[in-house]
């Protein structure tokens, strides 16, 4: 089967620093790999590469069949890049939710206003989305009165609601208290439950290793070590690998 | 036993409660303040003697007779300044979108625009157009020079306020919106600008009163009939420049506090609904 997404030969340079080295990688859908490594190994450049939030230096990326080249230009570029994030949905470290809309304008936007979906259509959707994170109660309150939790747990409904075919989600408890940390993990296992295709940048080892099919750990811009989570966290191959995850078990997470 | 009393207040009602009060106080003594400071001013003119000292005396029947005349000014006043604060923020909006340009000719328009009418008076930018275009052929009337000379000078100024306003959107509102798949036209339309002109408004407000203010310069070319140009002109005619004067005044001040009475509803509206 093909797969959902398709990393090939990724460069990716910021001025004269290399963050990503010839990067290859297919997920598969279904799938849950978790992406982790030290803070500045380029594991959420990765991640940004996909959608594009991030302009690949060189090699290309294809999603669920669109694939998108490197030094693209022009309109047929950028209406590529359009129909890859169509179906990529992202969560983000800080939320992003807009603090102008209530929590249903914020989940139907998307659906409303890129896909020109019918409004009544959408609430509906968001509906089910936001009562499938638990949120629905808080459809009509506003962002800036919800906790850190609440926000990410809204965010991934917005996500959702664009029904894409990939959910990317770059740290997305980092941001968080550690006593809201566990709902947002909740959600999310829910979502891969469901069958989502996610990739996941993190640093919760406990939640790479009970949910991912698949852990990639990143170092320096190459992925030293791809293997199923039971391997990776057990037999360790590479020393760095070691190292990172004895630096998560005696760092307390 | 459930009904023993009243939960006793908490102690940060009763912190909340003590600071009100004191507010409250503190509001009520300015109020008082303002108004014996009123009274005086009025005595000052009133004409009455206290104490051996003579307050000054106006002419109350040329007041009387004047009023209406330099009060039916007060629309050409507003008109002159709606007109110009549109003009001034479509202007603004330009300039500040301009100023994120990372096109350089785009960037450089909107600074150069900023410079050149920040760097020279608006009395004598009002002059330019209603004196100088003159000598090249293009004559414009009083009010229109007046409402292009207002605009472009506060549009030059308010692209500060709305630059702000836009710098406060952060670069994760942008990301979110493209990730959904917005363009950068949908972007800006439903993300990016209801939240800078949510930041802004409050600032354009206090750029309204205080062109309201500055709309009296326009009385200068002679032909716009504004509060200031019935009030020089009747003050002159009959050598009562200080009652005329203080009547414009008056308006001024007047049409000042209403406008910042709606300012402040405006605000408080702003923020402590959904932000």
């Amino acid at each position: 089967m093909a797969p959902i997404v398709r990393i090939t030969n990724l460069d990716k340079y910021f001025g004269r620093l290399h963050v990503l080295k010839n990067i290859s990688t297919d997920v598969h859908s279904r799938e849950v790999v978790c992406l982790i490594g030290r803070s500045g190994s380029g594991k959420s450049t990765l991640l940004r590469c996909i959608n594009f939030l991030e302009e690949p230096s060189d090699g290309s990326i294809e999603v669920d069949g669109i694939a998108v080249q490197s030094h693209g230009r022009g309109k047929e570029h950028r209406q590529l890049i359009h129909d890859v994030r169509l179906k990529t949905g992202m969560v983000f470290q800080e939320f992003n939710l807009f603090p102008h809309m209530s929590v249903l304008e914020n989940v139907i936007e998307g659906p409303v206003i890129v896909k020109g979906m019918d409004r009544a259509q959408a609430v509906a959707l968001a509906e089910e989305n936001l009562d499938s994170v638990g949120m629905l109660f808080k459809r009509d309150e506003y962002p800036l009165r919800l906790s850190g939790g609440q926000k990410q747990r809204v965010a991934i409904a917005r996500a959702l609601t664009m029904q894409p075919r990939v959910m990317l989600f770059d740290e997305p408890t980092s941001a968080l208290d550690p006593e809201l940390i566990g709902e947002v993990l909740n959600v999310m296992k829910k979502v891969a439950k469901d069958g989502m295709t996610m990739l996941v940048v993190t640093h919760e080892m406990g939640f790479a290793r009970e949910v991912a099919d698949r852990v990639l750990v990143i170092s320096d811009g190459e992925i030293i070590e791809d293997a199923k989570p039971a391997a990776l966290f057990t037999k360790p191959k590479d020393p760095r690998t070691k190292a990172l995850i004895d630096r998560y078990r005696t760092g307390g997470k | 036993m459930e009904s023993v009393t009243k939960p006793a207040k908490s102690q940060a009602e009763l912190l909340v409660e003590a600071h009100q009060k004191k507010q409250r106080q503190f509001r009520m003594g300015v109020g008082a303040t303002w108004g014996g400071l009123l009274l005086i001013l009025i005595f000052l003119f009133s004409g009455q003697s206290l104490l051996g000292f003579q307050t000054i005396q106006l002419d109350t029947e040329f007041m009387q007779k004047n009023l209406g005349f330099i009060g039916s000014g007060l629309g050409e006043t507003l008109l002159i300044s709606i007109l110009s604060i549109s003009l001034a923020i479509f202007l603004a909006l330009l300039a500040a979108l301009g100023r994120l340009s990372t096109f350089p000719p785009i960037y450089a328009l909107s600074t150069f625009y900023v410079s050149l009418i920040r760097g020279t008076p608006l009395y004598l930018q009002i002059f330019f157009f209603f004196l100088a275009l003159p000598q090249l052929g293009i004559i414009l009337s009083g009010i229109v020079s007046g409402v292009l000379a207002l605009g472009l000078n506060y549009g030059a100024y308010m692209s500060e306020t709305f630059r702000a306003g836009l710098a406060s959107v952060s670069k994760g509102q942008r990301e979110a919106a493209a990730a959904l798949g917005m363009t950068p036209l949908q972007t800006m339309r439903r993300i990016v600008l209801p939240q800078a002109l949510r930041f802004a408004i409050p600032p354009m407000g206090n750029d309204f009163i205080s062109m309201t203010k500055d709309s009296a310069l326009v009385a200068a070319t002679g032909f716009v009939h504004e509060v200031m140009w019935r009030a020089t002109r009747v003050g002159r005619a009959q050598f009562n420049n200080l009652e005329a004067l203080i009547m414009a005044a008056m308006f001024y001040w007047v049409m000042t506090l209403v406008l910042t009475f709606f300012q402040n509803r405006l605000e408080t509206r702003l923020s402590k609904g959904d932000r």
